[in-house]
């Protein structure tokens, strides 16, 4: 192996990957692209492997292998010309879930394939039973929007007019999907410049042998990682609370089974497929165990095929974690992923203590909303994340209101979600007792207050954790549950979805009509604790006191000690 | 009498000084440490250099005090004040994470304590309309908690929407002022008015945060300054290359936050100039790091893009620069896969490298370059420090050994990386611009740049390089040459569909006699030169693109072309237009500058004899060990040319001219690097 | 997987019987005795839902995974 080959080549397709990023950030126009940045850029290689991912979004990263092995055996390489871009969201066919759009342009070098650029972004509106995607009452994936199989949006450099037409008939804000949709294209076609002149400069053996050797370098590592785990069968069970439909919870199982350099994540036991759009798709199984694999070792392992060789994910079919045709997923990626990561890590945090973390919030919010727009006489959709508390580690305090695990996305600030969209932000703060109480303490969530300013707005919310808090480990206490009111315009009461609109479920509901006046409150989850409460530093609980962050009521409840 | 232009740059290792004696039209470079715990003592024993303080006429200052408060977290206790349901925003921040697979990775806190952030009751639209008035009691209240508190010693304000009207936080200072004399108050409409409420948050509070320590520092320089005769006025640089009062850096401290490093891309604009490179890209590589910007048709690159750590973003207008973790003092290591890797840890300059006898025992970049012969132990800062080429062996040794490599072997391997480094950092400023590296001249500079340019011209595809003069102290070179200069901005949130060409013209009009009397204010009378531009972006975008334009009234023809001038831009930076969009228009920016009494470049006196290297000695390159002719800078004249491999020696850095490369001095002693 | 004949639609979706993957090929049938008719997309899921049939807690199968 040429090392210093391989260093240059992996550092040279990260910066690629990164660059196809800034165009993606600074060319779209969905706010979940260029403030929340939910999008990842990747190479593939023509058999499918990953080869270089930039740091984007974690559940994106980790879907990125079966939404090109899909992609690959339904469209022959023998089909794919230079000047081709290909587009795929289909869930059922290796995608994450229906927003979520990957497109591939095909590098080639002296008239041989050599590698595929990638983008995978979360497209904010696709179409269905609500603006915004999140249609958390759906009973099919009719429900959920536009499927795109894989299919060529540009063949030799030219538009393909009638794939864009069918897409953007099918969606509330053409617009805003027509540039979202060319700065992807925009992205991975740069890539695919870039790669090429990379790819001829070092000759296509080089590059080939070396991104081979790349990815048994990964392996390597991983395989090093996995070994210093203690062989084993864990085991660790989370609930979902419900499906929207349905009252009841929802069980994700992971056992993992250490064996010497590899391992294997089994979810058997997991429930099976529910009525409504939480379900997980394999992508997601896929990724979500990937994910808490990485989160657990080195984070200086090359993000290519290679570092998942050593780990295999079995996801029974017509389950939680691997849904059957046609049943809705949309949920699946945003909600289902973090606890079924957080069940990987849970039952791996047995093997690794010191590099484990207690629970985090473990969902996006995922508060989705549109209506008509009367200053450019255009319909407007959104999708709007929140962040959660981290859960606390052995070394450190949970980080309040970050990003849940699968995603690595910004909050949209209120300045920029003001001058979009009809609604007036009254509060933005963190949520104090929310993190679970322990030597180290879960990170907080947060609570944000919309008001409805002047134009009807219609809003859905999919998100979780309103009943199952985010689990504290080694006697650390769990974090608070979030919830979600609502207050009717001109009323001082706040009520859950469930008792204003008679919805099933105060977390999942859909197609809430919010007049001018009425008010949204979004309490987000906090992280669980690490330790146990009484064996936290004295001056740090005086502090978190003094700052708000923890009450004195429950410094004594919670802690034991008068501050 | 007064006759010297002094530009300084305070370092962390170094203080570098540049002298222009106007009358002898005579340049002189030189440097000392810098003393961290006093750094206005470095500059007075570097100024003494000069003998009679009153001959000096003006003094030209780059500073880290303002980074490094923030970095050493040595700032002030600041309270923070926001609109009420917001003061939390600084805890906030963002809620993404530095580093996507990272279970231990601990959120930067801000520069405030959250039982310092207090709320006002107010409240604008977006499109700054008055919501809810600004109600003065609750003014009163916070005031009186600040004081409460007994220790906070600046005030941070920032209210939603303040960018479009700055009504209610003018009025929260004028109150909060009249309550709290002798606390500095720092307002975001002043320190950063544009949208993006954490990010503005954040720079108004680094201002705020540094404000009384360099209002102290700042004070106390003038005084002692004054003390021992130097009564020149002082003018520090701005991290956008300009130069602002001491008056005026002690209102806004924020600016001076990257002052240092934008000298060496201004004197690499006046460089380029003088030479008549239309396209030039830096590399001012140093110990610990290495910064990249770029100079287009005498145009350097501005951004508001900047963070000091991750998650804490200071977005006031500073040259683009892009710094990386590599430099000399890099250190080589084989990660648990069995790779070999370079930085980003680095020796620093304390132990520093093996070589230097610190005490460092791990192989660093300088360490390679020693080994491989290109840099002369025995001439390292002029000869004021001698290397142990033992040392430097032995470290090599370390990582050579496990990996099965020899020394050399293992140098070049050292060398080959950190360059790929450095190539991905000037790829990374060059195509995010889609600037083509074909195009351009790399201006190497800094004490190691120059010790990597010929490699690197061919790793990153530039067809030619060039080693300044005086690379050891080109920043504060560049200190000499900056123009004075004003920028003003203001958001004015129109569409292409909806242009308000009178609201627009008279906000422009007012934004350069703002910037003329700002000028005029500091002493600057001189021709001025005004450039105009507006961001723009299609309807929907969140990102602008600046765009240039020389017109002081929006007619129908001037907009038709502006916004053709953006369709082409997108697309070329880009790769694609949307021609029937609707364009948003939401800056409007003005630049003014005055010239100020510079150097000029004095061409060498002629060569008399023929040119003879001033020794030869062995080092190796990827094509092997060669018998390489060594040049002392100082003997070289205009005209002189000749081919790799070479070395050219100076005190402060190396030149190092590959087998293939033609090296060629022009006329003011500038060295220029071809394909041979 | 199933695609109609013109390859215009998928007809049936068909996953591995152990990890769930897609199989796009014959993938490998098997009748077991008392799970009845199962098709596996590789040798190392055959293996692992037969031996995990069997009771093995953790079977430990040396065949490659894909």
């Amino acid at each position: 192996m040429d090392y210093v080959t391989m260093n240059i080549l992996d550092n040279t397709m990260l910066s690629i990957c990164r660059e196809m990023g800034i165009v993606l950030m600074k060319t779209s126009y969905s706010t979940i692209f260029n403030e929340a940045l939910d999008f990842t850029c990747g190479i593939a290689s023509p058999r499918g492997e990953m080869l270089s991912a930039a740091e984007f979004c974690p559940a994106q990263i980790g879907g990125l292998p079966l939404l090109i092995r899909s992609c690959l055996l339904e469209i022959p390489l023998s089909e794919i010309a230079p000047g081709d871009v290909l587009i795929h969201n289909d869930p059922y066919r290796g995608g994450l879930h229906t927003p979520e759009h990957t497109l591939f342009c095909p590098v080639f070098v002296g008239g041989e394939l050599v590698a595929f650029t990638v983008a995978i972004g979360h497209v904010a509106e696709v179409g269905g039973m609500v603006p915004g995607g999140f249609a958390a009452e759906a009973t099919e994936i009719f429900h959920e929007g536009i499927r795109v199989p894989p299919v060529k949006i540009k063949r030799r450099g030219e538009d393909v007019v009638e794939v864009w037409k069918l897409w953007l008939a099918n969606v509330r804000t053409p617009r805003y999907n027509y540039g979202d949709m060319r700065a992807m294209i925009s992205g991975v076609e740069l890539g695919a410049q870039r790669l090429a002149a990379v790819v001829e400069k070092y000759g296509r053996e080089v590059f080939t042998q070396t991104c081979s050797d790349l990815m048994d370098y990964a392996e390597k590592r991983m395989r090093a990682e996995l070994a210093a785990f203690p062989d084993g069968v864990y085991h660790f069970v989370d609930y979902m609370d419900n499906d929207g439909v349905s009252d009841s919870e929802i069980r994700i199982e992971a056992h993992c089974h250490v064996q010497g350099n590899r391992l294997i994540v089994d979810y058997t036991g997991s429930s099976p497929q529910v009525r409504g759009p939480i379900n997980a798709t394999l992508g997601v199984a896929w990724s979500a165990a990937y994910n808490a694999v990485l989160h657990l070792t080195d984070p200086s392992i090359p993000k290519n095929s290679g570092c998942f060789r050593p780990i295999k994910i079995i996801a029974p079919r017509g389950t939680i974690v691997n849904v059957d045709y046609p049943a809705p997923e949309v949920g699946g990626n945003t909600e289902a992923h973090p606890r079924i990561a957080g069940a990987v890590i849970g039952a791996l945090a047995q093997a690794a203590p010191q590099r484990a973390m207690a629970g985090e919030g473990g969902t996006h919010l995922n508060f989705v909303f549109g209506g008509h727009d009367p200053k450019h006489d255009e319909y407007f959709a959104c999708y709007d994340i929140e962040v959660v508390g981290w859960g606390a580690r052995a070394q450190a305090d949970g980080n309040d209101a970050t990003d849940s695990i699968n995603g690595n996305c910004r909050v949209m600030p209120v300045e920029v979600f003001e001058t979009r969209y009809p609604w007036l932000t009254e509060e933005y703060s963190l949520r104090a007792d929310s993190g679970g109480a322990g030597r180290r303490r879960g990170g907080l969530g947060t609570k944000k207050i919309y008001r409805c300013l002047d134009a009807e707005i219609t809003a859905s919310q999919l998100t979780d954790r309103h009943q199952h808090q985010a689990y504290g480990l080694a006697g650390g206490l769990p974090g608070a549950a979030g919830m979600t009111w609502y207050q009717a315009h001109g009323r001082d009461a706040w009520q859950t979805m469930v008792e204003a609109f008679d919805k099933r479920s105060t977390s999942k509901w859909s197609n809430v009509t919010f007049k001018p006046g009425d008010r949204v409150q979004i309490l987000t989850p906090g992280g669980g604790g690490y330790g146990a409460p009484a064996e936290r530093d004295p001056a740090l609980l005086e502090a978190d006191v003094r700052d708000g962050f923890v009450s004195a009521e429950a410094a004594r409840r919670d802690y034991g000690k008068t501050v | 009498m007064a006759r010297y232009l002094v530009g300084v740059d305070v370092g962390g290792t170094f203080t570098d000084f540049v002298a222009w004696d106007r009358d002898m039209r005579a340049l002189a470079v030189w440097k000392n440490l810098t003393t961290p715990a006093d750094p206005t003592a470095g500059i007075l024993t570097g100024l003494a250099r000069i003998g009679d303080p009153a001959t000096i006429d003006n003094l030209r200052l780059g500073t880290t005090v303002a980074t490094n408060a923030v970095l050493e977290r040595k700032g002030a206790r600041v309270a923070y004040v926001a609109t009420r349901g917001f003061r939390d925003i600084p805890f906030l921040q963002r809620g993404h994470r530095k580093h996507h697979y990272d279970s231990g990775w601990v959120r930067s806190r801000p520069l405030v304590l959250r039982r310092h952030c207090f709320e006002v009751d107010e409240r604008l639209r977006a499109d700054g309309e008055v919501l809810q008035p600004l109600d003065v009691a609750s003014v009163e209240a916070v005031a009186e908690a600040i004081r409460a508190a007994g220790d906070i010693e600046a005030v941070a304000v920032n209210l939603l929407f303040s960018y479009v009207n700055p009504a209610h936080e003018q009025a929260v200072r004028a109150r909060l002022q009249a309550r709290l004399p002798g606390i500095p108050i720092s307002i975001s409409y002043d320190v950063l008015p544009k949208w993006k409420e954490y990010e503005r948050a954040s720079t108004t509070l680094a201002d705020a945060y540094v404000k009384p320590v360099l209002q102290n520092y700042l004070g106390a320089m003038r005084e002692r300054l004054d003390a021992a005769g130097v009564r020149a006025p002082v003018v520090m640089i701005k991290s956008n290359g300009g130069e602002m009062s001491l008056a005026a850096a002690r209102e806004q401290p924020v600016q001076l936050t990257l002052s240092g490093p934008t000298g060496g891309v201004v004197a690499t604009r006046e460089v380029a100039r003088e030479l008549g490179i239309a396209r030039a890209v830096t590399l001012d590589m140093g110990g610990t790091s290495t910064d990249c910007s770029t100079v287009v048709d005498g145009k350097i690159s501005f951004t508001t893009d900047f963070e000091i750590e991750f998650g804490l973003p200071i977005q006031i207008p500073m040259i683009d620069i892009r710094t990386i973790g590599a430099g000399g003092g890099s250190i080589a290591w084989i990660d648990k896969g069995g790779m070999l890797r370079v930085g980003p840890e680095s020796a620093g300059a304390n132990p520093g490298p093996a070589c230097y006898r610190f005490g460092g025992t791990r192989p660093t970049v300088t360490d390679a370059n020693l080994v491989l012969g290109r840099i002369n132990p025995a001439n390292f800062l002029g000869g004021g420090m001698a290397l142990a080429v033992d040392r430097a062996s032995a470290a090599l040794a370390s990582v050579a050994e496990p990996l099965g490599m020899g020394l050399e072997a293992l140098a070049l391997a050292i060398l080959r990386i950190v360059n790929n480094n450095m190539v991905g950092a000037l790829r990374t400023v060059l195509l995010e611009r889609g600037l083509d590296p074909r195009e351009f001249a790399l201006f190497a500079f800094g004490g190691a740049g120059p010790l990597h340019l010929s490699e690197l011209l061919d790793e990153a595809g530039i067809p030619h390089g060039v080693v300044p003069l005086h690379p050891g102290q080109f920043s504060a070179f560049g200190f000499v040459l900056t123009d004075a200069r004003v920028d003003l901005e203001r958001t004015i949130q129109m569409t292409s569909t909806r242009f308000d060409a009178g609201r627009a013209g008279s906000f422009l009009r007012e934004l350069l006699a703002r910037a003329e009397a700002d000028l005029a204010a500091q002493g600057h009378h001189g021709p001025l030169a005004v450039q105009r531009t507006i961001d723009l972006r299609y309807l929907g975008q969140n990102y602008e693109l600046e765009v240039p334009f020389a017109f002081d009234e929006f007619t129908p023809a001037n907009l038709a072309r502006l916004w053709s001038d953006f369709h082409a831009l997108h697309e070329a930076r880009f790769g694609f237009r949307i021609a029937q969009e609707t364009i948003e228009a939401i800056t409007l920016r003005c630049t003014v500058r005055c010239a100020t009494s510079r150097p000029d470049f004095v061409p060498l006196p002629p060569r008399t004899g023929r040119l003879l290297p001033h020794s030869v000695r062995r080092v190796v390159y990827a094509e092997g060990a060669l018998d390489t002719p060594v040049y002392l800078r100082e003997a070289l004249r205009a005209g002189d040319s000749f081919v790799g491999p070479a070395l050219v020696e100076e005190a402060a850095s190396v030149t190092v001219l590959a087998p293939h490369h033609r090296l060629e001095v022009t006329a003011p002693g500038h060295l220029r690097v071809t394909a041979a | 997987m199933r695609f109609s004949a013109n390859g215009y639609y998928v007809e049936r979706y068909v996953k591995c019987d152990c990890c769930g993957v897609l199989i796009y090929d014959e993938g490998i049938a098997v009748t077991h005795p008392t799970a009845g008719a199962l098709l596996f997309c590789s040798p190392w899921c055959r293996e692992w839902q037969t031996q995990k049939l069997a009771g093995v807690e953790s079977p430990r199968i040396d065949t490659p995974y894909a």
